[in-house]
């Protein structure tokens, strides 16, 4: 996990610079994409490279739910589990996550590979019950296709924003 | 009245070739635009009688003559495309089915109020929305439809893309514009109102990407036809999201005279397995549970006003009688509680007061107290909250009490 692709940072970083403090939303997406989650170091160099008080860096990354300072799985398994969803029977497909993963919602699991997050409305209601994998969408789907669809995620190593790590 | 004006070309034209959408008449509307005087255009869009369609129903015309009036520059345009009101999906179907008519919208907007830079903020988890807009803005600007002198004219506008990162308040207005200016997404006390001090400081349009979809065909077409389609307070095509407990669900369009039951039974095929309606939530978790005795009245404003409910996103949820309605409820005070920015002490607090005493009623423990406390509360978040979140907090779970039969008196 340490060994940061720096070049790789960097190069977002100088591209988004010239916006300073307007590019900082962008430039901790695209950063988070290359490196999974937003560490000190790498924030570091992102409040530097943006001319931004690292402060207030910091206040940012922690205001949004899609930004990590803290690591998490290279598969972020997001599971709606709002009205339309659970009317639909969100509460068995986080019970089938949880049980195939074997870790609750909030932790990864012990290999690093998925993290569980239970989702407010992800905005496709007509897809209920609904989750995501990564950017993957699967909705609607049974209990039992969860193994299978994560099952299917580990052994493809997809995650299409994971190109390069 | 069933109507397919916003929903035409979806799933009839590729969404990711211009020349599909240009065979289908786009571009045509910001093409006629541009021979008027932007005068002119803002003057049809006020006639049209256009209003807002992501939840606070402002005229769309008197906003654009607002920032047209100003005289500092640079000015903007914004496309609000965060769609994170919980049963709202309607522009993340627009914006994967038909997204050209979305950049064509803020060009028009644009030319009328005399904005040179675009933005779009779409919604951290839309991926697919995201990558065809960003398809679609460069398209349209190689082939002369955004840019430098649009057209031939001495028009230019250029649109930038932002993504959200999952935060509900952003879609609020102003603290969109914080976002996109890479501060933590609080909403601003208003005045100063966006279309003098939006964003970065400057006059802007912000517009949801459903009002945006409607320019198009309006311009095409005129005001007098706009006018025409449905109610004379609220006319034009409207998109609805009906999901829950229903056989079909979906985006439906309708003009706003349609009423709950035509949509649950006629759009989206009734209740699944022949069940009965308990509660349908209308407008989203800052919206307002309708009971179902009175689901025959219309989508409109004064429809809906009668039965204390507004259409806000559009969004219609459906809960059976199968469904306990106290983990609907749950759901929704969690929402609040998790989504509340912390910015001002009655929301902050309220929210997570709420989130108490309603797991603590959804456990059984019913006590008197807990009901005058979240009416309390509720008054308490609707007037002193500083943005649109902490005032409609409590909609949902008071009405939802209501169709419970819990029903306290109105204060
Ligand atoms: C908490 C909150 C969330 C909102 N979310 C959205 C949203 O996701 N999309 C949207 O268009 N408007 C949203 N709004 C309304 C916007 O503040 C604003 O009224 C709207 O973008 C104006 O566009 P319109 O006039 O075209 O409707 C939200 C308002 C509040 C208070
Ligand atoms: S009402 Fe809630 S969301 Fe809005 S500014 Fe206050 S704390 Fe933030
Ligand atoms: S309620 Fe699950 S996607 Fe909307």
């Amino acid at each position: 996990m340490s060994d940061i692709p720096w070049e790789q940072v960097d190069a977002v970083i100088a591209r988004w610079a010239p916006r300073g403090r307007a590019g900082l939303l962008p430039c901790l997406e695209e950063v988070q994409s290359i490196t999974g989650w937003l560490s000190p170091e790498v924030s570091r160099r992102i409040a530097e490279g943006l001319k931004v008080p690292l402060a207030d860096v910091f206040g940012v990354i922690t205001f949004y739910g899609l930004l990590y300072d803290r690591p998490v799985g290279r598969f972020v398994v997001r599971v709606c589990d709002d009205v339309s969803c659970f009317i639909n029977g969100s509460r068995e497909i986080v019970d089938a996550c949880r049980s195939y993963l074997g870790v609750e919602p909030g932790e990864t699991t012990p290999d690093g590979l998925f993290t569980l997050e239970t989702h407010p409305c992800l905005g496709r209601c007509e897809r209920a019950p609904f989750m995501m994998v990564n950017e993957l969408e699967f909705g609607p789907i049974t209990p039992q296709d969860v193994p299978r669809i994560l099952e299917e995620v580990r052994k493809s190593g997809a995650g299409q924003e994971e190109e390069g790590v | 009245m069933n109507t397919s004006v916003l929903l035409q070309r979806v799933g009839q034209v590729d969404p990711t070739r211009l020349e599909d959408y240009v065979a289908h008449g786009g571009f045509d509307a910001l093409r006629r635009a541009l021979l008027r005087r932007p005068e002119k255009v803002v003057e049809e869009v006020k006639a049209s009688g256009l209003v807002g369609r992501g939840g606070a129903a402002f005229p769309t015309g008197v906003k654009w003559e607002a920032v047209a009036r100003e005289s500092r520059t640079p000015k903007y345009v914004v496309c609000n495309a965060d769609e994170s009101e919980p049963g709202t999906f309607k522009d993340r179907v627009l914006m994967e089915g038909d997204p050209f008519a979305v950049l064509e919208g803020m060009a028009i907007a644009a030319y009328a109020t005399g904005a040179s830079e675009g933005y779009i903020y779409v919604r951290g988890e839309y991926a697919r929305a995201y990558t065809l807009l960003r398809s679609a803005v460069d398209q349209a600007t190689q082939a002369g439809f955004l840019g430098d002198a649009i057209l031939g004219s001495d028009f230019s506008f250029h649109v930038h893309i932002y993504r959200g990162a999952g935060a509900y308040v952003c879609g609020e207005e102003t603290a969109l514009f914080e976002s996109i200016e890479g501060k933590r997404g609080q909403p601003r006390q208003k005045p100063p109102f966006p279309t003098t001090h939006g964003l970065f400081g400057q006059p802007t349009v912000i517009n949801n990407v459903e009002t945006l979809a409607n320019v198009p065909p309006l311009i095409l077409n005129g005001a007098e036809w706009f006018r025409s389609l449905g109610p004379e307070e609220a006319p034009g095509p409207k998109l609805f999201s009906v999901s829950g407990a229903v056989n079909k669900p979906g985006v439906y369009e309708a003009t706003m005279d349609v009423t709950l039951r035509e949509l649950i039974e006629e759009y989206a095929g009734g209740v699944r397995d022949g069940g009965k309606v308990q509660a349908v939530l209308v407008g989203g978790a800052a919206g307002t549970f309708v009971g179902p005795k009175d689901l025959d009245v219309p989508m409109s404003f004064s429809g809906l006003r009668r039965v204390g409910a507004s259409p806000g996103s559009g969004a219609v949820m459906v809960v059976d009688e199968r469904v306990n309605m106290w983990d609907v409820l749950l759901r929704i005070a969690r929402f609040f509680a998790h989504e509340s920015c912390g910015k001002c002490y009655p929301c902050r607090l309220g929210t997570q007061r709420q989130l108490e005493i309603v797991t603590r009623m959804a456990s059984g423990a019913l006590r008197y107290k807990d009901f005058l406390r979240l009416q309390d509360l509720h008054a308490t978040m609707r007037d002193a909250s500083l943005c649109g979140l902490g005032q409609t907090a409590g909609n949902a779970i008071i009405s939802g009490l209501k169709v419970m039969g819990m029903g306290m008196s109105d204060d």
